[in-house]
């Protein structure tokens, strides 16, 4: 009398917890995940395609609108990245301004996730508190880039300008306002038993998937591995920060929202003795007005909040552009582990699997 | 026992209520009292917005003392463009020795507004204002240019119609 049966059902691409466009094939027995398929491509731009055409230092723009939530951080990859290709040593004070303003960055793509992750989940004032404090920090990059979002931030060879007036005075406020408000957020989070509920032992991936899938990040240090390409390979000013590299061993959701909350914090401390330690000198090396390319190629890794960014460049002799441009979005990586994490977990789990993530469609499509 | 105490009580759901409350309370004596801290929201289109010195808006072609255009159509900036937004024909003008813009033509739905331009101009003949409100009905408006049919791009005037700010 009663039968039962697998039902195929599209989650997104316009559905508002599935972060911008990425489609999910599911397959349902009663609210259990069986089967799941990610369809990805709706964001597609062709942004590697587009930069080979366009000069080394007109491919920044597009860096911006790879991970919009962290642009800074895809700016300094791309920046280096090319200072590398050619050879540019970059001047000691825009070191520490890029891993200023990098840092700034990290907090200000981590207090999204959080905001839009908890209100995946159901808890809605978090998401205020989150914003209230990325508006200071956004105020900072208007203030010293000229633009909130599509930052547009570094040029090779350095910084275009300066710090402007009373930028001191403003970063100290939003570091006030975070540390505040991550104080903040823990009492309405940590101890709360519905958001225990929604994410202890949810989105499980251990450390051997991590590996096997090229997960890096906050994932990967949730999952036991203190693997930060900051601490590993140096890079900008990093050599010369203390910073701890958060781990947890549980490898669930919750693992994560800890790990990225003490990163935060971590981020705060290297922001502070950037401040302090500032060096006198200019912001911009010496380099020639029209960049020509030798015969070459690098790939050069960082790490932006997601995990590791990595801009592969291959130049040929007496080019203008690049040959071959390619990103290794963490994101598209990232994305991948969405089938094994959401296998037999139930559909309202499939939210705070995306949600703990921390996926912008804008670097998985590119 | 204790813990099927603690879950009866619900403590930490109770510690969220009073941080929300808490809050709550300052905002409400102090809302709508001027300069609180606390009153976070901008009043936005009833007060004009303030924008940072270095913030980038659409892109204004710049004139000197006497009321000409700078601009000597050296294409500097149409090179830097990443999106071939700008388009320059260059024309003659008596009594002036270098070139004047013929037409300056601005396509505003292909900016990007990263500023390439600005830096590539030597003589300083462009800029990027502080307008930000660039919406409009029609998608003829986007494209700014000098005189004629297209919106002025040597004016500082809004591009909307209906604007609060950017009367500098």
């Amino acid at each position: 009398m009663f039968k039962s049966q697998e039902m195929e059902i599209n989650m997104g691409p316009q559905h508002p917890s599935t972060h911008g466009v990425l489609r999910l094939k599911l397959r349902l027995d009663g609210e259990t995940v069986k089967y799941c398929y990610p369809v990805i491509g709706y964001l597609h731009r062709g942004i590697e395609k587009i930069c080979e055409n366009k000069a080394f230092f007109q491919g920044q723009v597009w860096t911006d609108r790879l991970d919009y939530c962290s642009a800074i951080s895809n700016n300094l990859g791309w920046a280096e990245a090319v200072e590398k290709l050619f050879g540019i040593t970059v001047p000691r004070r825009a070191q520490y301004l890029r891993t200023m303003l990098n840092e700034l960055n990290r907090l200000n793509s981590h207090l999204v996730w959080l905001a839009t992750h908890a209100m995946d989940i159901g808890a809605l004032t978090v998401f205020l508190y989150c914003f209230r404090d990325r508006e200071k920090i956004l105020d900072i990059f208007e203030a010293f880039c000229g633009s909130r979002l599509t930052t547009t931030a570094m040029r090779i060879g350095g910084l275009l300008e300066d710090v402007p007036e009373g930028f001191d005075k403003m970063v100290k406020d939003a570091l006030h306002a975070v540390r505040t408000g991550l104080v903040e957020y823990e009492t309405l989070l940590s101890e709360n038993r519905i958001w225990l509920k929604r994410t202890v032992g949810v989105a499980k991936l251990n450390a051997d998937d991590c590996m096997a899938y090229g997960i890096t990040g906050p994932m990967l240090r949730a999952a036991g591995i203190a693997y930060d390409i900051r601490k590993a390979h140096p890079y900008a000013a990093y050599g010369e920060m203390q910073f701890d590299v958060p781990t947890r061993p549980e490898a669930d959701t919750y693992a994560r929202y800890l790990v990225r909350l003490e990163e935060m914090r971590q981020s705060v401390r290297i922001i502070e003795q950037c401040l302090e330690g500032l060096p006198e000198g200019p912001v911009m090396a010496k380099i020639p007005k029209v960049l020509k390319s030798e015969v070459g190629e690098v790939y050069h890794p960082t790490e932006a909040p997601k995990g590791e960014i990595g801009f592969y460049l291959v130049s040929e002799k007496g080019g203008a552009n690049p040959y071959r441009f390619h990103v290794r979005a963490p994101g598209f990586f990232n994305a991948q582990a969405i089938p094994l994490m959401v296998q037999d977990s139930l559909v309202a789990d499939v939210i705070a699997t995306i949600g703990t993530l921390d996926i912008v469609l804008g670097e998985i499509d590119r | 026992m204790k813990n099927f105490l603690k879950t009866l009580i619900p403590v930490e759901l109770a510690k969220g209520l009073l941080l929300t409350g808490k809050r709550f309370i300052q905002v409400m004596f102090s809302a709508n009292r001027g300069k609180s801290k606390l009153h976070l929201v901008d009043e936005y289109p009833e007060v004009p917005a303030k924008v940072q010195p270095r913030f980038r808006g659409r892109l204004q072609l710049l004139k000197d003392d006497q009321g000409e255009i700078i601009c000597v159509c050296c294409n500097a900036c149409v090179k830097a463009c990443p999106t071939n937004a700008i388009q320059i024909v260059p024309g003659k003008k008596e009594g002036r020795k270098t070139r004047v813009p013929a037409s300056y033509g601005f396509e505003m739905e292909r900016c990007v507004f990263c500023g390439f331009c600005v830096e590539s101009c030597t003589f300083n003949a462009i800029a990027l204002n502080h307008q930000f409100e660039l919406a409009v009905y029609n998608r003829e408006d986007m494209a700014l240019g000098l005189g004629g049919v297209f919106q002025s791009i040597d004016k500082p005037s809004p591009v909307a119609k209906f604007s609060y700010s950017g009367e500098e």
